[in-house]
């Protein structure tokens, strides 16, 4: 059983904005709902006011401009991103990592932006899309546009910079570099349909032959962190790749701070970190 | 609580009702239109036996809300066989003996019929993606795809 509410089902962004503007902290957003509700029922958040958005059609738009990148609206379910011809083919990483997010039938309703918004520390879309730069667009009633990078946008376990009258309206992921490789490693318990106990996301490309890599990780800190420092390893002179993968994964195991829970402790986490990390890193300068 | 007056069709039957803002669309079916086939279980997204079609997709029933199906479709395992001719889908399971305690059954007999509908020639990992989701605590898996193929296979003969 739910906590009572009030439902309204605007159809347009303006309609919402007005809503938000008028309850704030007594409102939520609901799109797909997959983690709301969950959270409703357990009380854990208890809303006057649900304001559902997959109503309005500016929000359940992609749009994919050639050389400059695609934007996901807040309503558009996994689903809808998955089937964009575009998707597959320039953000294949991040495809590989919603599709590991619950099952088939939960991809029909919950939604990128929910996924970015609900800011768990798990949230299997984050690395790739640290790792794809992607910006985060933020809109009030009064304020018009603002535009976050992603790294920005949380700021704690379940936390991050939006403000009570905000809702992002899009997600913004700009032309990835021309023939990179990129993969996700989700570790888990079971074979499908559980939550991540270590989530590395990696991308890496040569820039006039350099060699460019980057690195983010879910579930081993407060937020999906982006390990910068692990690039800088990779631009080294003189080092041999080997040892340089050796430097990443040490940096990349200092960088995180795992907690134990029920899905694993921190020393499991950790020595998955480095054993995840090292797989991915040999596969991406192997393959590029 | 401003109750809502909500317009669908389920099962080809068309419905309006009123409904609250915090029931589910798995209370409207078990308890306003009584349609128990649909099975309540874990109410959290996880086991997928409240799974439905809406618009011809398969959600959590559990987690959707009831005054969002306002102008859709829904089908439930109710809605499967037609005057009184069973879907190629129960018939399958019934051949394959596809089902222990039959709790789940519902849930499996409404996604197999989406799948094998939407892809009438699934391969045993499309049927296993398919159903990743949905949990039988029987463990009796293994006879549940071989129905889903066969009726696949069945579908494409007739």
């Amino acid at each position: 059983m739910l906590p009572k509410f009030e439902y309204y089902s605007p159809a347009t962004l303006s309609e919402a904005l007005e809503l938000l503007e008028r309850y704030g902290e007594d409102a939520k957003i609901i799109a797909g709902g997959t983690d709301l509700l969950v959270s409703m029922r357990d009380r854990l958040l208890k809303p006057k006011n649900l304001i559902d958005i997959k109503k309005i059609p500016d929000l359940r738009q992609i749009e994919y401009k050639e050389g400059v990148g695609i934007t996901i609206g807040a309503a558009v379910t996994y689903k809808d991103m998955l089937e964009h011809p575009i998707m597959e083919k320039k953000y294949r990483v991040l495809c590989e990592a919603v599709r590991t997010i619950g099952d088939i039938v939960l991809r029909n309703r919950a939604t990128l932006v929910g996924n970015i918004c609900n800011a768990s520390p798990a949230a299997d879309s984050a690395p790739p899309l640290l790792i794809l730069d992607a910006r985060v667009r933020i809109i009030n009633k009064n304020d018009g546009v603002r535009e976050v990078p992603l790294e920005r946008f949380f700021i704690g376990v379940k936390k991050t910079i939006l403000k009570p009258t905000e809702i992002v309206k899009e997600v913004f992921i700009p032309e990835p570099p021309t023939n990179y490789y990129g993969k996700y490693v989700k570790m888990m318990r079971v074979l499908s349909e559980d939550l991540t106990v270590v989530g590395v996301a990696g991308l890496a490309y040569r820039d006039k032959g350099e060699l460019i890599v980057r690195l983010a990780f879910s579930s081993v800190a407060p937020t999906p962190i982006r390990v910068r420092e692990v690039e800088e390893v990779f631009k080294k002179k003189d080092m041999p790749i080997d040892k340089k993968i050796e430097e990443a994964v040490k940096i990349s195991s200092e960088k995180v701070s795992p907690i134990s829970d029920v899905r694993g402790s921190a020393e499991y986490r950790l020595n998955l970190v480095k054993v995840a990390t090292t797989r991915l890193l040999k596969e991406l300068v192997g393959v590029v | 609580m401003g109750r809502k007056m909500i317009r669908f069709k389920i099962n080809g039957v068309e419905k309006i009702v009123e409904v609250e803002p915090n029931k589910t669309l798995l209370w409207l079916i078990r308890e306003e239109l009584k349609l128990k086939g649909t099975k309540k279980a874990c109410e959290r997204g996880d086991c997928g036996l409240c799974t439905v079609l809406l618009n011809g997709e398969p959600v959590k029933s559990c987690l959707v809300l009831a005054v969002e199906v306002d102008g859709s479709e829904i089908l439930t395992v109710e809605g499967l066989a037609r005057d009184g001719e069973l879907a190629p889908i129960q018939r399958s399971f019934i051949e394959h003996g596809a089902l222990q305690c039959g709790f789940c059954t519902p849930a499996f007999l409404i996604v197999g019929h989406w799948l094998i509908n939407k892809n009438p020639n699934p391969s045993r990992e499309e049927v296993v993606e398919a159903m990743n989701g949905i949990l039988c605590r029987c463990t009796g898996y293994k006879s549940i795809i071989d129905a889903i193929i066969d009726a696949a296979k069945n579908m494409r003969r007739a």
